[in-house]
């Protein structure tokens, strides 16, 4: 499926060079262009939307508003920064509204466990997952929740677009938020730990984890 | 790297080297597995974006309520919706029959008639309110429906589109 490859997409250089080319053509009107961002960085925005807390009902009336307004935000936006910030920004905040409108988390004709926010993988998915996966899922889990939220969204926002989300996600908590490099710090820790089993033997000695 | 569009406030930590991208890339995955995107959200989403041309008023979920808390009401799931635009509210109510299928009954606010459409992922069904604004779908198959409220003549109003929901 397509949308799976556009999920692995941030590994790819030119990706924001493309986006660049595709909100000017959508801007000029071009129907196409914005149907192909929208297939692009709908994966991203769908894990903004879950790791805010929306039921996954809620996470697709999220992104189709999320959408709808930024064709009237167009004129605003010239970069693929700027575009990715303005959608994850504009993503978070109608998830919050959502929320707060007190829509239920969970759905009642749906699978309650697909619904609930903070999703797991399930008992096969770990046995099959090699231990490395598992030792970064439980890691994460050790995380606070402000640096989950920040590193699920880092890691499908396009590489080029780090910074500036990352900048952003972080700015409402002020100075002592988490930032992106503090939150990788830790995760890096914990990962280090439980290699070891031992904290004080970090397998990366090259990194001070504290930074 | 400068992005004059936003603030230009550099991020206060240092670029993530190979090691914190290759971490990254696990996280990726991770929740790629974990919680992905239902893969048709994106043809969806460019379907309701089509439609912004058709002089059409988007409607907003307001709420929704779990009628299974209501116990002694005796159906077994029943919820309720509602969506507002400027001109219209929507509310409806989502029974289960009993085969499977979901039973929708709508009213309109004002009351009005007009035409409803119910997009699901196979057809489009359509019904008509009556003078009350009183709408049924009596059998509706389980998955992602759309609901659109045709333009009227009497009263003059724009078609109203409201978000899918999971029935």
């Amino acid at each position: 499926m397509e949308s799976r490859e556009s999920a692995t997409a941030p590994a790819q250089p030119d990706r924001g060079a493309r986006l660049e080319v595709l909100v000017d053509a959508a801007r000029s009107g071009r129907e196409d262009a914005i149907g192909q961002i929208v297939t692009e960085l709908s994966p991203l925005l769908w894990q903004v939307a879950r790791a805010a807390g929306s039921s996954t009902s809620d996470a697709e009336d999220v992104l189709q508003t999320v959408w709808l307004r930024l064709l009237t935000h167009l004129d605003a936006i010239h970069t693929s920064a700027a575009l990715t910030a303005w959608l994850v920004t504009t993503t978070r905040r109608e998830a919050w509204r959502v929320r707060g409108a007190g829509r239920r988390q969970v759905p009642v004709d749906q699978d309650g466990l697909a619904a609930v926010p903070d999703q797991r993988p399930g008992a096969e998915d770990l046995a099959v997952a090699a231990d490395l996966r598992r030792e970064l899922w439980e890691a994460l889990g050790q995380l606070p929740p402000h640096c989950q939220e920040l590193l699920r969204i880092v890691a499908f926002v396009p590489r080029p677009d780090y910074d500036v989300v990352a900048a952003q996600l972080g700015m409402p908590r002020g100075s002592i938020g988490p930032t992106r490099g503090r939150c990788l710090a830790k995760l890096r820790a914990l990962l280090a730990s439980s290699a070891e089993g031992n904290p004080d033997d970090a397998s990366r000695p090259e990194r001070q984890a504290g930074r | 790297m400068m992005h004059p569009d936003l603030s230009g406030r550099p991020a206060d930590d240092e670029t993530p080297d190979e090691s914190d991208l290759a971490i990254l890339d696990g996280v990726r995955e991770l929740f790629q597995a974990a919680d992905p995107m239902p893969a048709s959200l994106p043809e969806q989403i460019r379907f309701w974006l089509a439609l912004r041309d058709l002089e059409v008023e988007v409607a907003r979920l307001c709420a929704e309520d779990d009628g299974r808390l209501l116990a002694a009401r005796g159906t077994e799931q029943s919820r309720t919706i509602t969506f507002d635009s400027d001109s219209l509210t929507i509310m409806i109510r989502v029974d289960a029959n009993r085969d499977g299928s979901a039973r929708i009954d709508g009213w309109l606010a004002p009351p009005q008639s007009r035409t409803i459409e119910l997009r699901t992922m196979a057809e489009t069904l359509t019904t008509d309110a009556d003078d009350g604004g009183r709408f049924a779908f009596r059998r509706v198959p389980r998955g992602t429906a759309q609901l659109v409220a045709r333009a009227g003549p009497d009263p003059d109003g724009p078609t109203v589109v409201a978000p899918a929901l999971v029935l």
